[in-house]
């Protein structure tokens, strides 16, 4: 076991007397790679909004380290060292592919640091090799908007490569995502694994099983098991909470 | 930095604007020239609708209040240098209409003539209406930005909050009769001095004093959006989200360049005062600021020089047709006929149609040399 990376203890968020996420309490390890699992409003996303500061927690406590960051702004969480992937995939997309990794590339993010030209050598070589890496290499110089679907969810994914934070949250990095492009986000996720923490929020069970350690599964905003994927394959809770109400259905 | 082709051209386009500015004397006449001048600085307000509209993603439609706090901030110290402010019955100037206006029985000067005309004292010195006239507005802006942006309010709203805000400060001002002169504006004004030399509306000096002027905001504005800033800048515009989740403060930036674009209006405002003499509540007007955001519409929006050229392009052809006989009448429909067709059929302006002519050509020429030139950075700032 490494060393803790994230910890959050009995977050919670109370939307006018609903409940989202209550009283979650969880740690992941430094270069872990975290599943969450549960149904739709199981609060997966609300408690990544949680974490990366989108929505203000009413109880509970995240740390990054040793910092607590619970309740900051999102600038500052991100500056911290917690990286975001959307749901609904958000670019730049007025800009070209090379100018979006350049943006992420950006360590310094205060205005009047930025009033120069040009990113430097260092810069451009990351943005390269990260162009490489989500398989970006023909459309470089394209701009984001003529992205198809997957090309848009890799590039995403390259700003948060790029950007380089502690731990990365993905929500539902396979959304919309043929066979084909499942299989290809799994290797850029397979990538990353041990020079990140990261946590994935995901549906699509192929997937899971291609990229899973530990699993969390969520049911109606509290933490119903924890486990490997074997083990939650066969947890009768989570069988008769999630699993199995693909059964009915 | 280095230079791609595209950018070469880019550069090549604003030093032959510039080169045409600086011999346009050659072929004018002082009326002319003194017009061209005004339009010029209309050009300059182009620029910061560009920037704050197309980089910034903000509409501004109260670009106007910056305009006129730029205006009236200079009128102020250039109605105190007027002769007839010498000639109301005391040694220190006093501004006529303040007589006018006089509270019974008050002292004809300015600590106490009317109410608040000690507000005037400073504006004796005419660099301190010049410094106030670039103060003003980016207090102005900084104050706005800050409350709006940090309440993440954006889009149609903005445009609401900035609308609404320059008809108040307009009211104000005509109200303000005893200080500002109300709806009759400061006219009568004296010349611009500098070290000696006055700046007659009349004369070449006054008309390279606007070109100049012009050039270095175009240029400077221009490279502005060149720094990483700039194009930060732009990812917040394409979505702010994105960018306050790679760590940067959104507010920061669209502030930063709300106070900009109001630094360059305020300073337009300035130099209107010194070519046409006067300063008055209908810089303030909504259909002023309206027409300044159809400028930019025409000449592209997220064209720095586009926005500038549809500024220039726009006042000359509603001179010209205004004066052309038959179309005397005609003219605000043909203005109008412009702007919807160019919305319609060129959503980019004038600026995106050359941006695509230039494309095109690089792609030509890449395709026939020998040696292909990569058609690298085709410029993410005008694409769509």
């Amino acid at each position: 076991m490494g060393q803790v990376a994230l910890t959050v203890d009995g977050l919670g968020v109370d939307f006018e007397g609903f409940k989202a996420v209550n009283g979650v309490t969880m740690t992941i390890d430094e270069g872990e790679l975290r599943v969450l699992l549960g149904a739709n409003g199981a609060g997966k996303t609300t408690l990544m909004d949680l974490i990366s500061g989108k929505t203000k927690s009413t109880s509970g406590r995240v740390f990054l380290h040793d910092t607590d960051i619970t309740n900051w702004e999102e600038h500052k969480i991100a500056r911290a060292g917690i990286g975001r992937k959307f749901q609904i995939p958000s670019v730049f997309k007025e800009l070209t592919v090379r100018r979006n990794l350049e943006v992420a590339s950006c360590r310094n993010p205060g205005v009047f640091a930025n009033l120069r030209f040009g990113f430097g050598a260092e810069a451009e070589r990351i943005v390269d090799e990260v162009i490489e890496l989500v398989g970006l290499t023909e459309e470089a110089d394209h701009v984001a908007a003529y992205l198809s679907h997957g090309q848009t969810q890799w590039l995403e994914l390259g700003l948060l490569i790029t950007q380089n934070p502690k731990i990365i949250l993905l929500d539902e990095p396979t959304a919309g995502m043929t066979q084909a492009e499942t299989h290809k986000t799994s290797l850029i996720v397979n990538n990353l694994r041990g020079r990140h923490t990261i946590v994935v929020v995901e549906h699509d069970m192929a997937f899971v099983r291609e990229i899973a350690e530990r699993i969390t599964v969520l049911h109606l905003g509290q933490v119903l098991a924890e486990g490997n994927v074997e083990e939650i394959e066969k947890n009768p809770k989570v069988r008769e909470a999630y699993l199995g109400s693909k059964g009915i259905s | 930095m280095t230079l791609t082709p595209r950018r070469r051209i880019d550069w090549a386009i604003y030093a032959t604007f510039v080169v045409l500015l600086m011999i346009l004397p050659l072929v004018m006449d002082a009326f002319w020239l003194n017009r061209a001048a005004k339009y010029l600085v209309y050009g300059i307000v182009g620029v910061a609708v560009a920037l704050s509209w197309g980089y910034a993603g903000i509409l501004n439609l109260g670009q106007g209040l910056f305009f006129g706090a730029g205006a009236y901030m200079l009128a102020m110290s250039l109605k105190l240098a007027s002769p007839t402010s010498l000639q109301q019955g005391s040694d220190k100037p006093v501004p006529d209409f303040m007589l006018w206006n006089a509270e019974p029985g008050a002292r004809t000067e300015l600590c106490c003539i009317t109410k608040a005309s000690f507000l005037w004292l400073p504006f004796q010195s005419q660099w301190f209406g010049v410094a106030m006239g670039l103060i003003l507005p980016v207090l102005l802006a900084l104050l706005l930005g800050t409350i709006v942006f940090r309440k993440r309010i954006s889009g149609v709203f903005v445009s609401i909050i900035t609308l609404a805000l320059v008809l108040l400060v307009r009211l104000v001002v005509i109200d303000a009769q005893p200080v500002t002169n109300g709806f009759n504006g400061l006219t009568d004004l004296g010349w611009f001095k500098v070290a000696g030399f006055e700046f007659d509306p009349y004369i070449v000096p006054t008309y390279y004093l606007v070109a100049v002027s012009l050039s270095l905001v175009l240029i400077g504005a221009r490279l502005l959006i060149d720094t990483r800033a700039g194009l930060i800048l732009q990812a917040v515009r394409d979505d702010q989200n994105r960018a306050r989740y790679l760590g940067f403060d959104v507010t920061a930036y669209q502030t930063f360049f709300f106070a900009v674009s109001a630094a360059i209006t305020g300073f337009a405002g300035m130099l209107y005062v010194i070519v046409s003499e006067f300063a008055s509540p209908t810089f303030m007007d909504l259909s002023f600021s309206i027409t300044m955001v159809v400028w930019a519409a025409v000449g592209g929006r997220s064209s720095i020089l586009g926005a500038c050229i549809g500024a220039i392009l726009i006042n000359t052809i509603s001179a010209t047709v205004s004066e052309t006989e038959g179309f005397a009448e005609a003219w605000k429909a043909i203005i109008g006929l412009i702007f919807v067709l160019v919305v319609l059929y060129l959503p980019r302006g004038l600026g995106g149609l050359a941006h695509d002519l230039v494309d095109r050509v690089l792609a030509w020429k890449s395709r026939t040399s020998p040696n292909p030139t990569r058609v690298g950075d085709t410029s993410s700032q005008l694409a769509e």
